[in-house]
């Protein structure tokens, strides 16, 4: 093996990834994720969560199948970090429990940006689920999602952006996922089922099937770093 | 009977204090802190105000004829001013404008406009606000600075007024005359009489003023025409012959109201000024030439005006939310394109730029842009930018936030970037509201656009239902995550209603009355809907509407 690579593989840099390891092995080499709330899904990405750099695709066609329920924990937690983050200051030194979820007290922000979501998220259901809706952020960008998207990411004032879109241009894709790799917030593109069947450079990419009789079916289609898999996640 | 001041003898204009009439002496105060008084006046005269308003008028007319300013609000037609050529022709004020032409066939007539002449003098004020605090019009062709403070400052009186002179004349056209006294009466009156681009009169102390004032003509203190002839059949033709008359008398014949002038101009009497305030809006205008059809060199073409509103903003010390840009074109209406920040915006040139940038990308122009305009709303209050000395990156990212609002409305619109807030309320579409974003205390920016529209703030708030007790742990069970903005008359044959009904009966007082059913249903496909079927109506013909998604 070349001196370079070497050298490289030492670094062990997080954006490296190392096809060999995969599975459990790659706790090391890849940064943990943001826990979804639901531990069937959080065994099955690695890093055990939602990964926090990188654009993360979720396919479904139907709605009301839970496609938003999947996310709402991690929003949550997101909101409560930056709550408890606001409230000391200075900010509360990270303890060794605390280490698994890094960069919190970074703060980026706390907001959380709806980019042209197919119906305006509804407040009191929101608060319902602990999120804190004062600071939510809904963007129609009709005919500019991405372009929408990639501001909030780059603006590091967003801790999570949704965006609703289906981008034809494989360039968007794919600015959209550099802006979410430079980024800290958790970027999110829902997209219809169809899409799956194209390449994509998302590092997470789920489809949603719904309608069984176990409720929502979660099926990783592409997970850098680890495996598919699919989850019955329940009604 | 004293004299009205003063014998205005060669040999006591520099009088010593001792010599000093003791009228003068303010009492309480040394005669030497009486000799430096603690106010200067500059006067800013306009000797040729109606001539330089309509200065760019003139210049754009076709092969640049002589002008005359007349004034049409008389039906004689005056001519009131006129530029030196046409004078040098024999053209004087007050002549009639056929007498004029008379003298000089080739002469274009301008009307007066007192609109401009008031903007003009507004404008040269403004200048001044950079120069000191203290600011006076004396309409129609005057202006006064208070410049005690500032003339260190500015290197002294000299080159305050050559650098006033240098910029009016620069950026406004305006030729001027200066003078500077202790009393801003007497400044006025120097202005007014000084030759044009002659040194300034300047006096410095107060008890030199009477003597100074002496020699100046009558004229010069704009008294009834009435009053200044009566003067002049009494031999009395200057300032100091005035002053020698006696009080009582001149007060009798003339009035007190002039004798009031006289003592003010020499300082015996302390004038108030009212001060000037600043103009609330910027407005300035750009002709280009050639046309501009690209957006892209549209925005340089822009960018000195916007230098200028910073100016503006700069020397105010304030800040603009809302920045309009209005796009003339030849036959077409005006396009206006408006800027709005979501926090005053002080001198920023790049932002504005950048976003102003961004908004014309977007402008598909109906033709070519012949002029452009920009103006501001209101100035307001910049908020103070706390400097931190621990400033941590949160801070900043709230920062982040203001920008990225701003970014997204400027190309999406205004109405496209909102925040959420919840409203305690039964009705579904009523219990939340969009609000301004960042907003640190969520306020109402518009009601609900939907059949029903959310109670004012008179009706009575209603908590929210209670829920029924559920044995999945699903916090969102009751209510839906997506609502549809109407809800949507659906089809309820394929549904499994699973939930219900939860009846909701409100807003009665408001005239957005509902009376529903609602269930949560599910559909083949595994979705949850939540429905709601008219409780008015009987079982049979009711109607199902959905109203959201289980999301």
């Amino acid at each position: 093996m070349s001196v370079a690579v070497e050298q490289l593989l030492q670094q062990n840099s997080a954006r490296l990834w190392r096809a060999r390891e995969t599975g459990s092995s790659t706790a090391a080499a890849v940064p943990a994720g943001l826990p979804t709330g639901y531990a069937a899904l959080d065994r099955c990405l690695p890093g055990a969560g939602w990964p926090r750099q990188g654009l993360i695709e979720i396919l479904a066609d139907q709605r009301g199948i839970g496609e938003l329920r999947l996310l709402l924990p991690a929003l949550a937690a997101l909101c409560r970090d930056e709550g408890a983050a606001d409230e000391g200051y200075p900010p509360p030194r990270p303890d060794h429990a605390g280490s698994a979820m890094p960069s919190h007290d970074r703060g980026s922000g706390g907001w959380i940006a709806w980019v042209s979501p197919p119906y305006c998220p509804y407040a009191p259901s929101l608060a319902a689920w602990g999120i804190d809706v004062g600071r939510m952020l809904v963007v129609n960008g009709a005919g500019a999602t991405e372009w929408a998207m990639d501001q909030a990411l780059r603006s590091e004032s967003c801790s999570a952006v949704l965006g609703w879109s289906n981008p034809r241009d494989p360039h968007a894709l794919r600015r959209l996922q550099l802006a979410a790799e430079a980024s800290r917030s958790l970027a999110v593109l829902y997209r219809p089922l169809q899409a799956g069947l194209t390449h994509s450079p998302a590092v997470l990419r789920l489809a949603l099937l719904g309608g069984g009789a176990e409720g929502l079916q979660v099926r990783i289609v592409k997970s850098r770093g680890g495996r598919p898999a699919t989850v019955n996640l329940g009604h | 009977m004293a004299p009205l001041a003063r014998p205005p003898s060669p040999h006591r204009v520099r009088a010593t204090p001792a010599f000093r009439p003791s009228a003068l002496v303010v009492p309480g105060r040394t005669p030497l802190a009486q000799s430096r008084p603690r106010e200067l006046w500059l006067a800013i005269h306009l000797p040729s105000l109606l001539l330089d308003s309509l200065r760019d008028v003139a210049l754009a007319l076709p092969g640049r004829p002589p002008v005359a300013i007349v004034d049409l609000e008389r039906n004689g037609r005056i001519v009131r001013a006129c530029a030196e050529a046409v004078h040098a022709a024999g053209v004087r004020e007050g002549m009639s404008i056929n007498a004029a032409l008379a003298l000089v066939p080739g002469l274009h007539a301008l009307a007066r406009d007192a609109r401009r002449e008031r903007q003009l003098l507004e404008a040269v004020a403004q200048r001044g606000v950079r120069f000191t605090p203290r600011v006076s019009l004396e309409p129609p062709d005057g202006v006064l600075f208070e410049v005690r403070g500032s003339l260190r400052l500015f290197g002294g009186a000299r080159q305050l007024c050559l650098r006033l002179q240098h910029e009016l004349l620069e950026a406004l056209g305006a030729s001027v005359r200066f003078a500077i006294t202790p009393s801003p009466l007497a400044a006025l009156w120097f202005a007014r009489t000084g030759p044009l681009g002659a040194r300034p009169v300047f006096v410095r102390n107060r008890d030199e003023l009477a003597s100074r004032l002496a020699s100046l003509p009558l004229g010069c203190t704009r008294w009834p025409e009435r009053s200044i002839e009566v003067l002049g059949t009494m031999g009395v033709r200057t300032v100091g012959e005035c002053l020698r008359l006696p009080r009582d008398g001149f007060a009798r014949r003339f009035g007190q109201e002039l004798l009031a002038t006289l003592d003010r101009a020499t300082g015996r009497v302390q004038e108030p000024r009212a001060a000037y305030a600043a103009s609330e809006r910027f407005a300035a205008r750009r002709d280009l030439e050639p046309e501009i059809a690209d957006t892209a060199r549209l925005g340089l073409a822009l960018a000195p005006l916007l230098e200028e509103l910073c100016q503006f903003l700069r020397e105010r010390g304030r800040g603009v939310q809302v920045i309009e840009v209005q796009l003339r074109h030849r036959a077409a209406p005006v396009t206006r394109v408006r800027l709005r920040f979501v926090q005053p915006v002080g001198a920023q040139p790049r932002r504005m730029a950048e976003l102003l940038r961004e908004r014309l990308a977007r402008l598909v122009l109906p033709q070519p842009v012949r002029n452009v305009r920009l103006l501001s709303g209101p100035l307001l209050d910049l908020q103070a930018a706390a400097i931190e000395l621990f400033a941590h990156d949160r801070r900043e990212a709230g920062g982040n936030l203001l920008q990225l609002v701003e970014r997204l409305r400027a190309r999406l619109g205004n109405d496209a970037v909102h925040g959420l807030a919840c409203v305690p309320e039964h009705r579904p579409e009523a219990a939340w509201c969009a609000v301004e974003p960042a907003a640190t205390k969520p306020k109402a920016r518009k009601q609900v656009p939907s059949r029903s529209a959310a109670p004012d703030e008179s009706s009575p708030s209603v908590p929210l239902p209670l829920r029924w007790e559920r044995s999945a742990a699903r916090p969102d069970d009751g209510r839906p995550l997506w609502l549809l903005d109407r809800p949507e008359p659906c089809d309820v044959d394929r549904l499994v209603l699973e939930e219900g009904p939860e009846c909701i009966e409100s807003g009665w007082w408001d005239g957005h009355d509902v009376a529903r059913d609602y269930y949560v249903a599910r559909n083949p496909q595994g979705a949850r809907l939540w429905v709601f079927r008219q409780r008015r109506e009987t079982a049979a013909s009711a109607r199902w509407f959905l109203h959201g998604w289980f999301a």
